[in-house]
């Protein structure tokens, strides 16, 4: 995190808005470019101008295909997406954003998201990646796989889309030369990252 | 040397590389045996599979073969191909090949697999990992009974499918439903997941240094080998020689 991230913050309420610039700003460590968007109707001619990398909506304002359809159309399609969430908000939504932000969370909380989404952004490991150590989110990828869990229900409970999970379980196999689950299951018990019967 | 060998592999685990060990000349039929078996020791497998004993005295090649009703052609084809260690289908098929000594070759091969080779592992596996958490032991057997259930599956499904088609193909009743391009685009790599094994096991096993475990990694190195040069003689020797058939039948 050492140039400036640039961050489009969208959302009508502007209590919540400047609320948002403000823990950004305060961050530590963080150089940002921040631009506010108050209506969907300026959205996309913003998201044009400015391109930024981060976007951090409320999701209530683009509904179930919106997102996908704003990020083709500004041709922003590298641009990760966090919802903001200020109410309740049905869960087939959240599965398109990358991560959300809660009215409630603390600034160790919001800055450890902004990391980990940004970490994401390096994507393939490469063949001759000396680095062997799994990350703390492909950790949580991990546990969930020997679980069971398929890479839909993995992107459901950790925000994510399939397609980054995919990415993480691609990295992982790559990086532990372990491609089975029965394998990470061996993995995650020697590790200690799951006990025997969580995944019986 | 040996040593030098088995680091090669853990640095290459894809793809383990042909064993500059053994001598690789192409071998005839006044060849000893014996010669064979000390150049090239993996070979005592295939002429095992090929139902020959140990004992053959002086004998040479062709004579121990005759003696045992193996056909020589088959056994030098596949003795030869295994050295040459090639990676890509034989380009023309040997005449006097013998399909049917081929697909008992192949046969015997699956027998050593599934009814000795895993099953032995196995029990030394269970012995050699008794002093190591239960939880770890535990998971350790469950891969390879799930391994062990893969390969059973993989080869079933050569023996119930694939050769039934071979042997009538052979006796001119082709099956209009299937052919051996089938086989050859589902036929997938059975060593990489025993590989994995290996794999976990030298760099995450918590218990304390056993002579037993070392001999069981001895084993699966072995075992992974020999299960990429089966899966070799079958896509780039079998897969060929019946496609040749077929073209035969079509005409």
């Amino acid at each position: 995190m050492n140039s400036t991230l640039k961050i489009a913050i969208v959302e009508p309420s502007a209590i919540i808005r400047c609320g948002m610039e403000t823990v950004l700003r305060q961050l530590p460590g963080l150089r940002t470019q921040l631009t506010e968007i108050s209506t969907v109707e300026n959205l996309l001619e913003s998201l044009r101008i400015h391109r930024p990398e981060l976007l951090i909506i409320n999701p209530a304002l683009l509904g179930y295909s919106g997102l996908q359809s704003i990020k083709d159309e500004s041709t922003c399609s590298e641009m990760k997406c966090i919802a903001l969430l200020c109410s309740v908000v049905d869960p087939q939504i959240l599965r398109f954003y990358d991560d959300q932000i809660g009215l409630y969370d603390n600034m160790a909380e919001i800055k450890q998201k902004l990391e980990r989404l940004l970490v994401d952004d390096i994507p393939e490991v490469s063949e001759n990646d000396e680095q062997q150590t799994l990350s703390s989110r492909e950790k949580e990828i991990v546990i969930c796989v020997v679980k069971g869990m398929t890479n839909r229900e993995i992107a459901d409970r950790l925000f994510l889309s399939t397609h980054t999970v995919i990415t993480h379980r691609r990295n992982i196999a790559r990086k532990l030369q372990i491609h089975s689950a029965s394998g990470l299951t061996i993995y995650a018990i020697v590790n200690k990252l799951v006990e025997l019967k969580d995944i019986q | 040397m040996e040593e030098k060998e088995v680091s090669l592999t853990i640095q290459v685990p894809k793809q383990v590389s042909k064993k500059s060990m053994y001598k690789n000349s192409i071998y005839r039929e006044t060849d000893k045996m014996s010669d064979l078996i000390c150049e090239n020791y993996p070979m005592v497998l295939v002429m095992s599979r090929f139902g020959i004993a140990l004992g053959f005295g002086e004998k040479n090649i062709g004579e121990v073969c005759r003696q045992n009703d193996v056909d020589v052609c088959t056994f030098l084809t596949v003795v030869n191909f295994l050295i040459e260690n090639k990676n890509e289908p034989i380009t023309d098929v040997n005449k006097c090949l013998s399909i049917e000594s081929l697909i008992l070759y192949l046969h015997n091969a699956h027998d050593y697999f599934l009814n000795f080779r895993l099953p032995h592992i196995r029990r030394k596996l269970d012995d050699a990992i008794v002093d190591c958490p239960k939880d770890v032991a535990f998971v350790i057997r469950q891969f390879f009974d799930e391994y062990t259930e893969e390969v059973n599956k993989h080869m079933s499904y050569e023996e119930k499918n694939v050769f039934p088609y071979v042997r009538a193909l052979l006796r001119g009743k082709k099956d209009p439903k299937y052919n051996i391009t089938i086989f050859k685009k589902r036929h997938d790599q059975i060593e990489m997941k025993i590989s994995e094994l290996k794999n976990i096991l030298i760099k995450y096993y918590p218990g304390k240094d056993s002579y037993l475990l070392n001999s069981v990694l001895f084993d699966i190195f072995s075992t992974e080998q020999d299960l990429a040069s089966h899966n070799h003689v079958e896509d780039y020797l079998f897969v060929p020689a019946i496609l040749a058939l077929e073209k035969q039948l079509n005409r």
